[in-house]
């Protein structure tokens, strides 16, 4: 009960749809919620992103992340091999992505984040558990809080061009994951009421976040679109071979296996537009970035699911 | 130990984000209320009914029941409100829509839903979109003077209605994607409204302190009243009694606020009968839980 306004959560499954539209079904609602925004931009209605941003992000984002952690069931085991697991991933991304730019000589303040911090919950989530089920979900839900963590401290700080404490002091999100681990570590179930209240609120994150970003996209021009095909591909399929490469190395299986491939394969993630922005970076860009690499896994995914099912 | 415990899971969301919004406005924020107000009506709402139909299935014997039940309770408080304006001679325009509409939305939504689940929240959304539609033409009527039918005509939520009851009629589902598009965006409905419930409280500059006061608690005395009595006189049992009750009791509608302010209708005595009924009603809400639980 306490999940329904938690949008993830609540992908149903129906067996006997043709693969294709069952990933249809998951990526279109990345794509509606943003042409929402795109024609409320063009409409001219006003619309004003910062506000919507810090709502998303100061309280959306920290209490989808606390109803995700504290709905988890999995073995405190099965969730350190993932988190662990993923940790590699994100290094492995750095690194790609620390090549990407010397070699395009491009600005690490707006692109290096690119590749560290994927579409790991709205998309990456439900693709978990259409592959693989509730324990696929929540192996995904262990990728989807470390790679928000990652994004919250490492990415924020690459966006701010500065390592700041202000990134630990001043940022919802560590204390909710922090309170989040003191319930699961403790195997206390939080009480209900904060498990609906933090379910409510984390409802608000994703769709306004999508909305922003359509709103974003109507108000600017195309240009450099070459360069950001060529980043989003680079991220899509150096973020599978990541993938790939990382499980098999440490030997994982099944959904396990799955699920940290499915995860690091996921286009750009949808906050990485909010914090371009905080931060006055190519909010332009990084917008485009983001549909386009969304844009391109439509026609990628089918193929990564035939892999990893 | 349990009641309480079942108590604070639907009451303390509903404080907790209404004080993320009161906390908003203390800290200097800016918060465009109207860009909320605007996404909600507009998106967010027709989403949530849309999702919130594809998840529960109600007869159209409930659905009629709840909707007749509904319109019953709207027509009870035009009535005694009309009644008691006149009675104080006091003037239509500015204190009608207050006395009718609840807020059903923001407050009325969450309650039933954590109280009753999905099922709780489909019938909660019946009353909702009657109280919806009728605020921004019947209330905006009154306040404005005259009825637009183009307001009506516009009013997204009303097409949202549409097709889920002949969804729910025929027996028809929503694409895949679109069900998982709707529940997204259907999601941030509740949460948005309690915040700028929270914000607009403080910022609310309010007047006429005693009458106000008075109007306020008239409100949710005459809810739980009419309310029962709908219910009674329905049959009603189970969740839509206890929704048709929770749904008349709730505080005076922000909306109206808004029509007040727009068309210069004493809007800080309107302010002052929202924010005097929305405190007590946070006082009167565990009771009116009691009442229906």
């Amino acid at each position: 009960m306490a999940a329904a306004y938690c949008g993830l959560f609540r992908i149903p499954f129906h067996g006997g749809h043709p693969l294709f539209l069952q990933i249809f079904s998951v990526i279109a609602p990345v794509f509606v919620c943003a042409g929402i925004g795109f024609v409320w931009g063009r409409a001219g209605r006003p619309f004003d992103t910062r506000m919507v941003g810090a709502l998303a992000l100061n309280l959306g984002m920290p209490c989808l992340a606390f109803s995700a952690l504290t709905k988890l069931k999995v073995s405190p085991e099965a969730f350190a091999e993932m988190a662990g697991a993923y940790a590699l991933v994100l290094g492995c991304f750095l690194v790609v992505g620390l090549i990407s730019i010397t070699v395009m000589r491009l600005p690490a303040h707006t692109f290096l984040p690119v590749f560290t911090s994927s579409n790991t919950g709205n998309m990456g989530l439900p693709l978990c558990l259409f592959a693989f089920g509730p324990e696929g979900l929540a192996l995904g839900i262990c990728v989807f809080v470390l790679s928000s963590l990652f994004s919250f401290t490492v990415g924020w700080s690459i966006y701010a061009g500065r390592v700041a404490a202000d990134v630990f002091y001043n940022n919802p999100l560590i204390y909710a994951v922090a309170i989040a681990l003191v319930f699961m570590v403790t195997d206390t179930p939080p009480p209900v009421w904060l498990a609906n209240t933090t379910a409510l609120m984390g409802g608000l994150a994703i769709p306004l976040m999508l909305i922003s970003l359509g709103v974003a996209i109507s108000k600017m021009r195309a240009e450099g679109a070459g360069r950001i095909i060529i980043i989003c591909t680079v991220k899509l399929i150096a973020g599978f071979a990541v993938g790939y490469g990382i499980a098999t190395l440490l030997g994982l299986e099944g959904a396990a296996r799955g699920a940290l491939i499915i995860e690091s394969a996921m286009p750009v993630a949808v906050h990485n537009y909010m914090f371009a922005q905080k931060f006055n970076r190519n909010t332009a860009d990084t917008a485009s970035m983001i549909l386009v690499s969304t844009a391109i896994s439509l026609a990628s995914l089918p193929l990564l699911m035939l892999i990893v099912l | 130990m349990d009641i309480i415990s079942q108590l604070a899971g639907v009451i303390v969301p509903v404080f907790i984000c209404v004080g993320f919004g009161v906390l908003w406005s203390k800290i200097g924020t800016p918060f465009d209320s109207g860009l909320i107000t605007s996404l909600v009506y507009n998106v967010g709402a027709p989403c949530l009914i849309l999702a919130t139909f594809q998840k529960v299935e109600l007869s159209p014997a409930a659905m009629g029941e709840i909707a007749l039940a509904t319109l019953a309770c709207y027509a009870a408080f035009t009535v005694i409100g009309f009644g008691l304006l006149r009675l104080l001679r006091l003037d239509l325009p500015s204190y009608l829509p207050s006395l009718i509409f609840p807020l059903t939305g923001s407050m009325g939504l969450p309650v039933s839903y954590f109280a009753f689940g999905d099922e709780g929240l489909a019938l909660a959304i019946v009353y909702f979109t009657f109280g919806a539609i009728g605020t921004f033409t019947i209330g905006a009527a009154i306040a404005e003077g005259k009825l637009s039918y183009a307001k009506l005509a516009r009013a997204p939520v009303l097409y949202a209605v549409v097709i889920a009851v002949t969804l729910q009629l025929t027996g028809g589902r929503l694409p895949e994607w679109i069900f998982n598009t709707t529940d997204l965006l259907g999601g941030m409905v509740i949460p948005a409204q309690l915040v700028a419930l929270g914000v607009s409280l403080l910022d609310l500059r309010t007047g006429g302190a005693t009458r106000s006061a008075f109007l306020g608690a008239f409100r949710l005395a005459m809810g739980v009243a009419v309310g029962v009595a709908i219910a009674w006189a329905f049959g009603l049992d189970g969740p839509a009694r206890a929704i048709v009750i929770i749904q008349s009791a709730m505080p005076v509608a922000i909306s109206s606020y808004l029509f007040a302010q727009k068309f210069g209708r004493k809007p800080e005595e309107v302010a002052g009968m929202v924010v005097s009924s929305t405190a007590l009603s946070f006082v009167t809400l565990p009771f009116l839980l009691l009442l229906v639980l």
